[in-house]
């Protein structure tokens, strides 16, 4: 006969099976609901920190019908992302969504840290939201890769209407011989010579790929590029020609001859906002720094003029695309939100809040244009514009940079002044290292 | 008998007095391993791991990182931009060292005198030593702006006209000079002063009654004793002159900045090479070099104070 032992508390057989099956059945519950993609939290990277705001308010209508879905957001300034993400996605660490160039990109892409789009992402981008120079940047190949979120570039030309009516200019400058004409008007000297005013505010000093990127404006316009892609899919530089030696004149004769810029004098969007300058290329998020430093500004905003009369306009497309990590757990849930992140309505949303114009032409703009009709140029340029795209290389940052470095020193330099064939040699010279950083990256070729 | 007894027992006596002795050198070991430790793996550790990547093609971001052996070495020689860095941080370097020293030296000897002043001078002159480089280098930048700098606006006073400090590439990197010689002059300054506040009043006092006069006494008792500080002096600020990189990196930012070129040195393209254009490898063989270059220099220093006391 069994006794209890009275040192013992007694738990009936019953009760420790009922709380099992309760364990149990409440396991049940409550394992699969972890196991959803309802309940996740998304990592989100950015190199503009003044994306977050906007990033925050489409994650909050993201929750109302996502209530599941939490996110944590990072920003650092872009130099300090590219490294972050360059040392945090091959190791497995980084976020599950983030936004960068293809220079960093592109070499992800390359080492597989980002994988093709999904079937139903690739529909969603080739259904008619975003142009075809859009989406062939997105393509490497033949598979597409990210959402485009933002126009990095589309730079046009700022015009200040006081200065312009003052000189007795009617219309902005149309070609870049017309622009330059107006400049020399459009520039001020004080008693000692001194440049109190530039006609136009170029990028003539500092480092980086900016410098490049502003002198392919005047290139591109020339009919050149910076380097142009073979049938066979190789590269080769495409400046050491005409329209390269006419772009290096041009920035040439702008600084010495016709002085109409001086790397001296104050520049950039700060200049234009500043009335230190009268005329300036730049990007759509330069209408924001005028409204927060100048709101008064008579200003118009027109394309980069053509190189002459039977020349087409010019613009440079630079997509900023928003990636998904090819290491993150949670990609379905990275690519529901980046879908509602780049719909029509949070695009307009975007360049509403941000000033960086989005890469949808489908988005009704009028809110928008009512609102800031400067932004007209930017998110419906003309029908007859000729696009030109950033290439897609990993040496291109570097091919930009080198080149930038040698333009700064060439600008100011006066044995280029009235000297056609230095110029040339200094082209050749940039041309060469051009074609040797394509070399060294395996990328050269003719054919 | 003693003697018999005695042996074990000193024996005994010398084997404990080590045993101590061992003991207190293993405590000594042990309380220092972590610190060692902490130090060899933020310290040492990179800087070798720095030296093998530099026989690599590493890029920071390709799967595949072949051995190179000394390729990345001998491109050194033939890359215009690292020909160019190494100039310009020769420039910088002995300008800065030679100034911020020529300059600190005389002001110690001024400051050490006793006067009401002297402190607050010193806390002048130690100011921008313990001011951040960044917003410092910012207010450089509008100090030395072209039409509205500070500099510019002081020059217009003696009848000079405006300088462009930093858009003229033939000026930057004396911009950048003058800049850094300010920020380090207080800190030699407090070192020299440390010294000649420590060099016996008796040797002065026997000079002055011997009738030697101000430029005797520096020369013949203050520059001589001062020699141990000079030499840290030297050292150190060496060091530190071929680590400029902050300076150039805000100097060189935005389209209001000094010519890339113009100010380029060499951490600043170590910089450029392995966090702009993810070349590890290479930008590590840059590091070495610079190491050594940087190590030569300090034993010349060295020698050359050596020879001095000798003499």
């Amino acid at each position: 006969m069994a006794t209890r032992n009275p040192g013992r508390t007694a738990f009936p057989r019953r009760a420790v099976l009922k709380l099992a099956a309760g364990g149990g059945i409440a396991g049940a519950l409550v394992l699969p609901r972890r196991a959803t993609a309802a309940d996740v939290t998304l990592d989100i990277w950015t190199g503009y920190p003044e994306l977050v705001p906007y990033y925050q308010s489409v994650a909050a209508d993201y929750a109302k019908t996502n209530p599941g879905t939490k996110f944590t957001f990072f920003s650092t300034s872009l130099r300090e992302a590219e490294q972050k993400l360059s040392a945090a996605v091959p190791t497995g660490t980084g976020p599950d969504i983030y936004d960068i160039g293809t220079n960093i990109s592109v070499n992800f892409i390359d080492n597989g840290l980002i994988d093709p789009n999904p079937p139903e992402i690739d529909g969603y981008l080739k259904g008619g939201g975003w142009n075809r120079f859009v989406v062939d940047f997105c393509t490497i190949g033949g598979k597409t890769y990210g959402l485009p979120l933002l126009e990095g570039s589309k730079a046009s030309m700022f015009y200040n209407k006081a200065y312009f009516h003052e000189a007795g200019i009617a219309d902005p400058p149309a070609t870049m011989a017309d622009l330059v004409a107006a400049a020399q008007k459009l520039v001020k000297f004080d008693a000692s010579g001194k440049m109190t005013r530039s006609g136009i505010s170029l990028r003539l000093s500092g480092q980086g790929s900016g410098v490049g990127e502003k002198f392919r404006y005047v290139l591109e316009a020339a009919g050149g590029s910076v380097i142009a892609r073979t049938p066979s899919g190789k590269y080769h530089n495409n400046y050491d020609n005409d329209a390269g030696r006419s772009a290096l004149q041009f920035y040439v004769d702008a600084v010495q001859k016709y002085k109409i810029d001086d790397p001296k004098v104050q520049h950039d969007a700060a200049a234009f906002a500043a009335g230190a300058t009268a005329i300036l290329w730049r990007e759509a998020w330069v209408i924001g720094e005028i409204q927060e430093k100048n709101p008064k500004l008579e200003y118009g905003v027109v394309p980069i003029p053509k190189w002459n009369a039977t020349s087409p306009y010019k613009m440079l497309l630079q997509p900023w695309n928003i990636y998904v990590n090819g290491k993150s757990s949670k990609k379905d849930a990275a690519w529901g939100f980046l879908k509602f992140l780049t719909n029509q309505e949070n695009s307009l949303r975007l360049t509403s809040m941000t000033g960086w114009v989005s890469e949808r032409q489908d988005v009704n703009w009028k809110p928008l244009l009512d609102k800031t009709p400067q932004f007209e140029v930017f998110v419906t340029p003309p029908k007859d514009m000729d696009y030109y795209v950033e290439p897609i290389l990993t040496a291109w940052d570097e091919i930009e940079s080198k080149l930038a470095d040698r333009l700064v020193a060439a600008y100011p330099d006066p044995s280029l002044n009235g000297n056609p064939a230095k110029v040339a040699a200094s082209v050749k010279q940039m041309a060469a290292e051009t074609d040797s950083l394509l070399k060294e990256a395996g990328f050269y070729g003719t054919t | 008998m003693n003697v018999i007894v005695a042996a074990p027992r000193l024996a005994g006596t010398w084997f404990r007095s080590h045993a101590r002795n061992w003991r207190i050198i293993l405590f000594c070991y042990l309380a220092l391993a972590p610190v060692m430790a902490l130090f060899a793996y933020v310290r040492i550790y990179p800087i070798a791991w720095s030296a093998v990547l530099s026989f690599y093609d590493w890029n920071l971001i390709r799967a595949r990182k072949p051995f190179v052996g000394f390729a990345n070495y001998l491109r050194l020689v033939s890359d215009e931009n690292f020909v160019l860095a190494l100039k310009n941080t020769l420039t910088y370097s002995v300008a800065t060292v030679v100034l911020s020293t020529l300059i600190a030296l005389p002001l110690a000897v001024f400051l050490a005198r006793k006067s009401r002043l002297s402190a607050f001078y010193q806390t002048v002159y130690f100011l921008p030593v313990i001011t951040p480089m960044v917003p410092m280098a910012i207010a450089w930048k509008w100090i030395y702006d072209y039409n509205y700098g500070l500099l510019n606006y002081a020059l217009s006073f003696v009848g000079l006209g405006p300088v462009a400090w930093l858009t003229d590439p033939d000026i930057a990197l004396w911009a950048l000079i003058i800049m850094s010689v300010w920020k380090v002059l207080g800190y030699n300054l407090i070192l020299f002063l440390v010294g000649i506040r420590n060099i016996p009043a008796r040797y002065i006092e026997a000079a002055s009654l011997d009738g030697a006069d101000a430029w005797q006494k520096f020369r013949h008792i203050t520059f001589p004793l001062l020699k141990p500080i000079l030499l840290y002096v030297l050292v150190t600020a060496t060091i530190n002159a071929f680590n400029v990189f902050t300076q150039v990196y805000v100097m060189t930012l935005g389209s209001q900045a000094a010519p890339g070129q113009a100010v380029r040195v060499l951490v600043f393209d170590i910089y450029q090479n392995a966090f702009q254009y993810f070349r590890m490898g290479y930008a590590s063989a840059e590091a070495v070099a610079l190491t050594f270059i940087v190590l030569g220099f300090t034993l010349i220093q060295f020698r050359f104070a050596r020879s001095q006391e000798i003499a």
